[in-house]
């Protein structure tokens, strides 16, 4: 699943700033986009926790205290069709360009991701978790499980929970595929 | 999208959404649509409209939902339309899927034993929604409508055992569940050499049972079990 993007769009242009969001819906979803028509009211909020923002020169510029820190997290919107030698920032949208090329830039923004996720925990299962696995398809109730093992019927369930978030199967046909499949039982050992 | 509305010509939308010809079908609607619109084509098959572009939006929608509409047709419409559903799915999507699948197994590398165990997978999940389809058959759709009679009849009678679908039955939903896994196992874990095209049907047909009992699993879970509900309860007070 896609994570939602948090987006503050600060800019006082009515039509400019309906004109992302349309475009950010259509290509850039899911998003949850927050407007303000001025840096003023923007600062009122708790204006740390976007992802990215989006705003003109001229905001960046007199906020550049607030900007700067976070230019690779802004884009910014230019009126001429020549990127600024001098830009401060990476990102920007030139508001008379091609659709196309408007698309492309916001690509190239959103293509860094702002906030990695913590890395993902280990799939691979743990020794414990192959135990269980193999009495679950081999038919075992949670209650043989725990007595076979030594272990109480709520590490059992908890278990069994870990190893349907790992894999991401969640029925008994299914883990015994998963099973067979990366040697964790051998085929003969279970009737199909 | 937008919702379909009773003036839209019918061949339009099929023409954008061809996974709604099977549901055309359930209504008794053949291909051949012409210019019609949906109301002519209803008036012609003798068609509730309302009913059947309830039913279509919330089919072409995932998000579009409408309980309060849905709860407010009359119980035998509702069973009458998963009973066409279920029928579908025994005579069509099932043989539709087996026979994909008994060729993608026969024509691909005969070592290939994870596909022998997709086989097995399948055949089990088909025994659970042929399990449940008989019992409704037998056992839950003459009892909600033999609920529904009754309420009709005006007339206090002994109360029947009740027979609605426990707790259990209505959480997680097992024939979803399987479903799911057998896809995601297809695209995760298959393994060795296989035919590819014959394995891309195979998928396809999978879905496109998913995305039906998807869909009959919200009319099955979120009307018909409350609307039951909502009438064992005048029966009970009736009776009391």
């Amino acid at each position: 699943m896609q994570r939602t993007k948090h987006i503050a769009i600060i800019l006082s242009d009515t039509l400019q700033s309906t004109g992302l969001q349309s475009l950010i819906m259509d290509y850039f979803h899911p998003a949850d986009i927050s407007y303000y028509p001025d840096f003023t009211l923007f600062s009122k909020v708790a204006s740390d926790h976007f992802d990215y923002y989006f705003t003109d020169a001229e905001t960046f510029t007199i906020n550049a205290d607030f900007f700067l820190p976070r230019k690779m997290k802004a884009c910014v919107l230019i009126h001429g069709k020549e990127i600024p030698s001098h830009s401060l920032t990476p990102y920007y949208i030139g508001i008379h360009a091609a659709q196309e090329t408007i698309i492309e830039q916001m690509q190239h923004l959103f293509s860094v991701d702002s906030n990695p996720l913590p890395h993902e925990g280990n799939k691979e299962l743990s020794a414990r978790e192959t135990d269980v696995l193999q009495l679950i398809v081999k038919g075992s109730t949670n209650k043989e499980i725990a007595d076979k093992l030594n272990i109480s019927l709520n590490t059992v369930l908890s278990h069994r929970k870990n190893i349907t978030a790992k894999l991401g199967i969640k029925t008994v046909s299914g883990l015994t595929f998963y099973a067979i499949m990366n040697g964790v039982i051998a085929a003969d050992d279970i009737e199909l | 999208m937008p919702l379909v509305d009773a003036n839209i010509q019918l061949s339009e939308v099929v023409e954008s959404h061809s996974s709604l010809i099977p549901v055309l079908n359930r209504f008794g609607i053949k291909l051949g649509l012409g210019d019609k619109s949906v109301r002519e084509i209803c008036r012609e098959y003798e068609l509730d409209t309302d009913f059947f572009l309830t039913v279509i939006n919330a089919f072409l929608n995932e998000e579009y939902f409408p309980e309060r509409k849905l709860q407010s047709f009359h119980t035998s419409q509702i069973i009458d339309y998963l009973t066409k559903t279920n029928f579908y799915y025994l005579k069509f999507q099932l043989p539709n899927i087996e026979r994909h699948l008994n060729s993608f197994i026969s024509q691909s590398e005969p070592a290939n034993q994870s596909l022998k165990l997709i086989g097995k997978f399948f055949a089990s999940f088909k025994d659970e929604l042929t399990a449940r389809i008989e019992k409704d058959q037998r056992q839950w759709f003459p009892y909600c409508l033999g609920l529904s009679e009754k309420l009709q009849e005006k007339t206090a009678e002994q109360r029947e055992p009740d027979l609605s679908l426990d707790a259990e039955e209505q959480g997680e939903d097992m024939i979803e569940a399987l479903l799911a896994d057998l896809k995601s196992i297809m695209i995760k874990h298959l393994s060795g050499t296989y035919d590819q095209n014959l394995c891309y049907a195979v998928i396809f047909s999978i879905s496109s049972l998913e995305k039906d009992i998807k869909q009959h699993n919200r009319i099955r879970y979120r009307i018909l079990v409350p609307m039951v509900s909502a009438m064992e309860h005048h029966v009970s007070i009736r009776n009391a």
